[in-house]
């Protein structure tokens, strides 16, 4: 018995929804081979290909279908779909760096949305374009330079990222969206805290992780505690930021991400280091070390001995400086980084 | 170009400026397409 076009995209979405996008890939592209005469049908088929192959992060595959739904609505000339399309296509864009394409992706999903006074559609064609600012403001290079002192052409994107993140909150707030608020308060709290303006990024993760506790989604809680240890480190309050550290570790603990663990424990061990608690700093980074020694993380290695042997020359252990600081250099030579390497031979 | 494991002090904190949220992607559902169409064809017939 043959199997229909509808039944392969049902199954595809199925296996989608449970996450296991690879084999849902499998069957939308069966489904495509069938065919199909329903275009509203195949609209669902392409877009959700390219969602799949965007949580898949192949960017290319993901563009090329939503491309596809893209010309496809635009020729049986149905916005809701086309509305739909640009945000997936500016999404996609902005993950690629394309992010001028980004925008006129993100204005066309805005204006099909005010046209049809889709708030919903308006609330998120603003995250997006919050999104894709903010994504090019830290795409411009700003090495060595700190939160709030980045070049102009930086901080103009950032303030832009900033006021569509506000229009959104006006929004979101109106449809009672809380979740919808939860994830634009953590992204405006970053452009917060990029622009300097440590307090507010303060204001807005508070938000983020009240929110996040309210839906008992605790890897947004571990984000929130992150991103609130970094904007305290900057407003000086190296105990509070510790604390909030802290959260993040256990948290990432319970989630089994090794990677946030090892992250966690680094932030710890600098924390200490500026408290001058070199003993905790020690422990910290060791905690570090080993996790990225577990995960072959062969940069994460050769921070974790840079630091440990800063915090040892702190200490007088000048021996265990030394031992350290040959491992930062061997890690540095082996990786090919010639600035960590220069800094090792001093 | 490979990271730099000796990074300045400052800058140990935020070489990433924040850990973001995810992305919001469209949602177009065959089945909820169907249940649609179902539906309309109830209404209609009433």
């Amino acid at each position: 018995m043959e199997v229909s076009c509808l039944e392969l995209a049902l199954e595809g979405e199925r296996l989608c929804k449970l996450g296991d996008y690879r084999a849902g890939v499998s069957f939308f592209e069966a489904a495509i081979q069938v065919g199909t005469e329903d275009l509203q049908v195949l609209s669902a088929i392409y877009s959700q290909l390219g969602n799949a192959y965007f949580h898949l992060h192949d960017y290319a595959k993901a563009l090329e279908f939503h491309r596809h739904d893209l010309t496809l609505t635009r020729t049986i000339g149905d916005l809701l779909g086309e509305a739909k399309a640009s945000g997936n296509l500016g999404n996609t864009l902005k993950v690629l760096g394309r992010f001028d394409e980004a925008m006129v992706c993100c204005q066309r999903h805005l204006e099909i949305a005010r046209d049809i006074s889709d708030k919903v559609g308006q609330a998120r064609a603003l995250y997006n374009f919050g999104n894709v600012y903010h994504a090019k403001g830290k795409s411009i290079c700003w090495s060595g330079a700190e939160p709030g002192d980045f070049p102009e052409d930086v901080m103009a994107a950032l303030r832009k990222a900033s006021e569509y993140y506000e229009a959104n909150l006006v929004l979101v707030q109106e449809l009672g969206d809380r979740a919808a608020q939860g994830r634009t308060y953590g992204n405006l709290g970053n452009t917060h805290y990029l622009l300097g303006n440590f307090r507010n990024a303060v204001a807005s993760h508070e938000q983020r992780l009240l929110i996040a506790k309210e839906f008992g989604d605790r890897s947004a809680e571990r984000r929130a505690y992150c991103n609130l240890g970094n904007a305290y480190i900057f407003l000086g309050e190296f105990e509070v930021a510790a604390e909030h550290y802290k959260r993040t570790l256990q948290l990432a603990r319970q989630l089994k991400d090794r990677a946030v663990e090892a992250q966690a424990c680094y932030s710890l061990g600098n924390t200490y280091t500026l408290l001058q608690d070199y003993e905790r700093a020690i422990d910290y980074h060791l905690k570090h070390l080993i996790i990225a020694q577990d995960l072959n993380d062969r940069i994460g290695e050769g921070r974790a001995c840079w630091s440990l042997g800063n915090a040892h020359t702190a200490l007088g252990s000048h021996d265990q400086a030394m031992h350290f600081a040959e491992k930062h250099l061997e890690i540095c030579r082996e990786t090919g980084d010639r600035s960590g390497e220069l800094t090792a031979r001093m | 170009e490979p990271k730099s494991a000796a990074t300045a002090s400052t800058q140990l904190f935020h070489s990433d400026g924040g850990e973001m949220e995810p992305e919001t992607m469209e949602i177009k559902s065959v089945s909820e397409y169907f249940t649609k169409i179902h539906i309309d064809s109830l209404l209609s017939g009433h």
